[in-house]
C-alpha cells in the first residue's frame, strides 16, 4: 500500500472513530448514562501536602497527599522557577523567567499568581530581572504576612526585588552586594547570608533601604551554609547547617542574634567532622536541600552520607533526627536509596517527603521511619510544605 | 597553608577577561559585585580546628586523587573539578569552545583544579555555552572548593549566559586561565 493510502484510510479512521463518540455509537447501552468532562477543584493547601518541583529544566510543581501518596494536582511554573505559598492559603506563587518566542525574544520576568482551589491564573506581577538557578527556597520569599515578596536577583551584581502582593506590583530594587539566600525577618524585611560569613538585615520600608551586617559567624568558602535551611516563623527562628555539619539558630529581629554552633556528628557520639584532616572520611550532610525542620517538635531531619569534604551535593543514604533542645541525634533511619531532597510536613503526624535526581518520590512516618509510599515521577527538584502559622 | 580566596580568583579571572570583550556595561554591573567584596574580607576562621582542615587548591581531593588528563569526555577530567552541566566536549564542542550556534557567556563561575601530570592547582573558569537546548550528554556534576550563591563566582548552579542573546543554557566549557595564585 502507498504511503498516501495509508494515510487516506488512518483519516477515515479517525473520522469514524470521532462521530462514535460523538453520537454516542449504536453499541452503547441505553441505561448507560453518558459523561461529560469536567474540571475538578482543590481543598486550599492543607499541611500534609508536598510540593514537589519538577527540577532542573523541568516545568511544574506537583502536590501530593503525603497521607495517602496520590496527586492532588499540579501548579504551572516554567523551568528554574521559585514557588511560594501566600500564607492565608487563597494563592500559589511562582517567580519565573519566560521568553516571548520560547528559547529567544523578550525576556519576562514575573510572578504569577494561582489561585490554590482551582488553580488558574490570577494575575502576572511584572519585575526587573531574577536569577536562573532553581533548586532554592530561599530566592524567592513571602513576608510572614503575606504582604511581601522578596525575589533575589543576580544579573550579575546581586539585588533583591520587592513585590507589593496586596497592590499585585512590584515596588523597588535593593541592591544587596555580596549576600543571597533570604530569610523572613517581619521585623524590618529581610536578611540574608554573606560571603563575608555574616547575616545581612535590610529594612525594606526606609525611603532608602538599610542594610546592617552581623559580625562574621561563618566562613563562606571553607565551610559554607547551606542553602534549602529551615525558617520558623511561630519562633521566627532560623536553623541553618554548613557543609561539615556545623548546626547554627539565628533569631530573626532588627539586629539577629546567632547562637554558637553545635556539631551534628558530636550529637551523634562521633567527632565533629569539622576537625577532619583532608582524606578523613565521615558522616556529612550532603544533598540539594539537606535538611528540614519539624517546627512542632523541635526536630531536625538531615540527609547524611559518608565521604569526604566537598561532597556536599551528594545524596543522603541516612537520615539523621535531630533533637535541637538536647542537641542529640535521636534516631538514624537507614534509606533504602539515596535522596538528595528532604523536606517534613508540619502537621502532629508528619511525614518525611524525599526526592532523588530522578524524580523518585519516597514518603516516610516522620516518627517511626517506615516507608508509607513510593512515588514514582514525583519530581526531582525542591520539596516545600505549608509552615504552620 | 592557603585558603581559598574567592575574591583573588574573580579579580583574575576578570583582569584576563577585561581585554577580551567590548561588553562594557556587563563587566561595569559584574563590578559591582566583585568589587563590593572586598568590603567583606575573608574572615579569619574562627573555629580552633580550622588548622586541621585544609580547605585549599592545593588539597587532594578524592576528585584530584582519581582525575586524569587524556580524556575531556569524562567527568574526571582533571578541569572538570567543579563542573556542573553538560560537557561541550561530548555536545560538538571542545573543552573552551562551544558547539556551532552556542555563544560562550562572557562571564562564568570559577574552580581551581590541580593537574595530577604536575601536582599543580590552575584557575578554570566554567564558561557556559548558551542559546541552544541543554546538551543531554555528559552530564556531570563535580563539587570541589564549590560553594553556595552568596559566593556566586564559586557556585556551579546558576545559569552563567549573562550578557548573551539568549540565557538558555546548552553545555559547559573548562576554559584555562593561570597558575593559580
Amino acid at each position: 500500500m502507498k504511503l498516501a493510502e495509508t494515510r487516506l484510510l488512518a483519516s477515515c479512521a479517525a473520522l469514524a472513530l470521532l462521530a462514535i463518540a460523538s453520537i454516542g455509537g449504536p453499541a452503547v447501552a441505553q441505561d448507560v448514562e453518558s459523561e461529560t468532562s469536567d474540571v475538578l477543584k482543590l481543598e486550599p493547601p492543607r499541611p500534609e501536602w508536598a510540593f514537589v518541583d519538577g527540577g532542573f529544566m523541568v516545568d511544574g510543581t506537583a502536590i501530593f497527599d503525603t497521607k495517602t501518596g496520590k496527586m492532588k494536582g499540579m501548579v504551572n511554573s516554567s523551568h528554574l522557577a521559585d514557588f511560594a505559598f501566600d500564607p492565608a492559603g487563597k494563592y500559589y506563587y511562582v517567580s519565573e523567567t519566560i521568553w516571548s518566542k520560547g528559547n529567544r525574544g523578550t525576556r519576562q520576568d514575573m510572578v504569577t499568581v494561582y489561585y490554590t482551589v482551582d488553580l488558574k491564573l490570577q494575575t502576572e506581577i511584572f519585575m526587573p530581572d531574577r536569577i536562573l538557578v532553581g533548586e532554592r527556597k530561599q530566592n524567592f520569599i513571602v513576608s510572614d504576612d503575606g504582604k511581601w515578596g522578596f525575589v533575589y536577583n543576580l544579573s550579575p551584581a546581586s539585588s533583591v526585588n520587592v513585590i507589593d502582593f496586596a497592590k499585585r506590583k512590584f515596588v523597588k530594587t535593593i541592591e544587596l552586594p555580596g549576600c543571597a539566600a533570604l530569610i523572613p525577618n517581619s521585623a524590618v524585611g529581610f536578611s540574608a547570608l554573606c560571603s563575608d560569613g555574616s547575616m545581612a538585615t535590610v529594612t525594606v520600608a526606609a525611603a532608602k533601604p538599610t542594610i546592617a551586617h552581623s559580625a562574621p559567624f561563618f566562613s563562606a568558602t571553607e565551610d559554607p551554609i547551606f542553602e534549602n535551611f529551615a525558617y520558623d516563623k511561630a519562633k521566627q527562628e532560623t536553623v541553618m547547617m554548613s557543609y561539615t555539619g556545623l548546626i547554627y539558630t539565628a533569631k530573626m529581629g532588627a539586629t539577629p542574634t546567632i547562637s554558637a554552633p553545635w556539631s551534628i556528628q558530636t550529637a551523634a557520639g562521633y567527632a565533629n567532622a569539622g576537625q577532619t584532616k583532608p582524606l578523613d572520611v565521615a558522616w556529612y550532610p550532603g544533598g540539594r536541600q539537606p535538611m528540614a525542620v519539624h517546627r512542632l517538635s523541635g526536630k531536625l531531619y538531615v540527609l547524611m552520607h559518608m565521604g569526604e569534604y566537598w561532597s556536599h551535593k551528594a545524596p543522603g543514604t541516612e537520615i539523621w533526627v535531630v533533637d535541637l533542645a538536647s542537641k542529640k541525634v535521636a534516631k538514624r533511619i537507614v534509606l533504602h536509596e539515596p535522596a538528595g531532597h528532604i523536606e517534613v510536613t508540619q502537621g502532629k503526624e508528619p511525614k518525611i517527603f524525599l526526592n532523588d535526581e530522578h524524580g523518585n518520590g519516597v514518603v516516610l512516618d516522620a516518627e517511626t521511619g517506615k516507608e508509607d509510599h513510593k512515588i514514582e515521577g514525583a519530581g526531582a527538584g525542591v520539596i516545600h510544605v505549608l509552615s504552620p502559622a | 597553608m592557603k585558603k581559598i580566596d574567592a575574591d583573588a580568583l574573580g579579580e583574575t579571572l576578570l583582569r584576563r577577561f577585561a581585554g577580551r570583550t567590548s561588553r562594557r556595561s556587563l563587566l561595569s554591573r559584574l563590578g559591582i559585585a566583585l568589587v563590593a567584596a572586598p568590603a567583606f574580607p575573608l574572615l579569619p576562621v574562627s573555629r580552633a580546628n580550622a588548622a586541621k582542615a585544609d580547605r585549599s587548591p592545593e588539597a587532594k581531593t578524592a576528585f584530584a586523587r582519581t582525575a586524569q588528563t587524556t580524556d575531556d569526555t569524562q567527568c574526571n577530567y582533571w578541569r572538570y573539578c567543579a563542573i556542573d552541566g553538560a560537557l561541550c566536549t561530548c555536545c560538538g564542542g571542545g573543552v573552551h569552545s562551544c558547539p556551532a550556534g552556542a555563544e560562550p557567556s562572557p562571564v562564568s563561575w570559577v574552580g581551581s583544579c590541580i593537574n595530577p601530570d604536575d601536582g599543580k592547582a590552575y584557575l578554570i573558569a566554567y564558561r557556559d555555552c548558551c542559546g541552544k537546548p541543554m546538551c543531554s550528554q555528559c552530564g556531570c556534576d563535580n563539587t570541589d572548593r564549590e560553594t553556595q550563591i552568596y559566593t556566586p563566582q564559586l557556585n556551579n548552579d546558576i545559569i552563567w549566559c549573562f550578557g548573551t542573546s539568549s540565557m538558555q543554557y546548552h553545555c559547559s566549557t573548562a576554559v584555562l586561565v593561570s597558575a593559580a595564585q
